[in-house]
């Protein structure tokens, strides 16, 4: 897989690839400083700025599912039929956000979309290392964050919105699973070994690259160097999804060293 | 009558144009810049994917290995490619669920009317579900072009130059006439 310089993005010193197509009506920001980052349950508008953001996640979930398909001909039949069924999930999240947005009274393209996963996902040329990000990175972190929203959601009086997020949480435990078995595979391989060491270094080097800095803001003026990104690990759905008891205590760990160092 | 080996090689092509027509739609979706577009080729890429599985499944039973795909001719080849080139979104929706899928029907029905249908009945069972589940999709795809006038096609013709050009090709199935390699899945 080789891509052209027209097919990529140079943010802030590193190159991502070029977003997919998207419909005039959207505003695409490259950056946190260019979307919106309110999390606010309280605030039909801040609600439905973060089920519009999740509507175009889930919507990139298909693009990179998709593509994968497209870049790696030549994986087994039983992956490839694990990505296709992906492609349907994805779109079913799509379609579930997109609805809820329009039952609040928002519309398609009412606030800007970063396509962050893609870009990132896109530039990974073998397919060890996309699953390794993709899946068991993104996507896993998923598994911490949706049960998290879900019970905000739940906690503030709004049950519709938290039932899509735990429904769209027990698909994603598939989809984590599936990437954990074929990852586990691959570690048999040395190549797929350095291969997923590349990619997680690039993934690394790109988070770095994009940290917001001290006083920047969101288009909505959320200073987003002082955003709490802690979560709880959900160690019951990892575990589901085929992470083992050991990894999930060096998630843990680092979670507890993080938090400890933000209250320093 | 078609021989083992004849039933073999038909549901190896056929299994060889789903999962081409699977990586097509797969193709689309993130270049296709209409999200209802995108998210019902999305959805439609798992509908193809069991196509081909159930397909591949059964070149097993004729004596294939499992998840055996067989290259159509080439004539056939090169008219999917020249078809499913096009950037434009009305015309991928419209050669996709007007042209390519109504032609492959018109093919599974041929071969159901000329197979004996208690020797070959594992092959007539997927056939029928596959005809079924894909008029499903073109009711899918009819069902959003009535939403989204974005999507009217303008130009007929590229269609009318695919059917044309399919329904004048007899077989679409390279018969070999040798055994079949093992180990030759893809």
């Amino acid at each position: 897989m080789q891509l052209d310089p027209s097919e990529t993005r140079v943010v802030r010193g590193v190159t991502l690839r070029r977003d997919p197509a998207r419909e005039d009506c959207f505003v695409i920001g490259h950056h946190e400083t260019e979307v919106q980052a309110a999390r606010d349950y309280g605030s039909v508008e801040a609600v439905r700025s973060m089920l519009h953001r999740e509507y175009n996640n889930e919507t990139q979930n298909t693009e990179v599912a998709a593509q994968t398909l497209v870049d790696f001909p030549d994986a087994p039949w039983e992956l490839r039929m694990q990505l296709a069924r992906q492609c349907w999930d994805e779109t079913r999240h799509a379609r579930m956000f997109l609805r809820r947005v329009i039952e609040l009274g928002g519309r398609k393209g009412e606030s800007p979309i970063k396509n962050g996963d893609w870009s990132i996902v896109g530039m990974i040329d073998s397919l060890p290392g996309r699953m390794l990000v993709q899946h068991r990175l993104f996507e896993g972190g998923v598994l911490d964050s949706f049960r998290q929203v879900a019970r905000g959601f739940r906690e503030s009086g709004d049950a519709r919105t938290a039932e899509i997020f735990e429904v769209i949480l027990a698909d994603e435990i598939q989809h984590v699973r599936f990437a954990n078995q074929w990852l586990r595979h691959f570690c048999k391989q040395p190549r797929a070994v350095m291969q997923m060491a590349a990619a997680l270094n690039f993934a690394a080097g790109v988070f770095r690259a994009l940290q917001p800095k001290p006083g920047e803001r969101s288009v909505d003026d959320v200073d987003l160097a002082g955003v709490d990104h802690s979560i709880v690990i959900n160690s019951d759905d990892r575990q589901h999804a085929g992470f083992t008891a050991a990894e999930i205590a060096d998630l843990m760990q680092k979670d507890s060293q993080l938090e400890q160092e933000l209250n320093a | 009558m078609m021989t083992v080996r004849e039933r073999g090689e038909t549901v190896a092509t056929l299994r060889w144009i789903h999962v081409r027509l699977m990586e097509t739609l797969a193709a689309w979706v993130p270049t296709t810049p209409e999200m209802e577009v995108k998210l019902l080729f999305g959805a439609h890429i798992w509908d193809m994917a069991q196509h081909a599985d159930a397909l591949g499944k059964r070149t097993h039973e004729l004596r294939m290995p499992l998840q055996h795909s067989i290259e159509p001719e080439e004539s056939y080849r090169s008219l999917l490619a020249d078809t499913t080139s096009t950037a434009n979104t009305a015309e991928r929706v419209a050669t996709f669920y007007d042209a390519i899928l109504p032609a492959i029907a018109a093919r599974c029905r041929h071969y159901l009317e000329g197979t004996d249908r208690l020797l070959d009945a594992p092959t007539v069972r997927i056939l029928e579900h596959i005809l079924r589940e894909q008029e499903r999709m073109i009711a899918e795809s009819r069902e959003l072009r009535e939403q989204l006038p974005v999507l009217e096609l303008h130009d007929a013709a590229p269609l009318a130059r695919f059917l044309d050009a399919e329904a004048a090709m007899p077989t679409i199935v390279h018969h070999r006439g040798e055994p079949v390699a093992a180990g030759a899945a893809s």
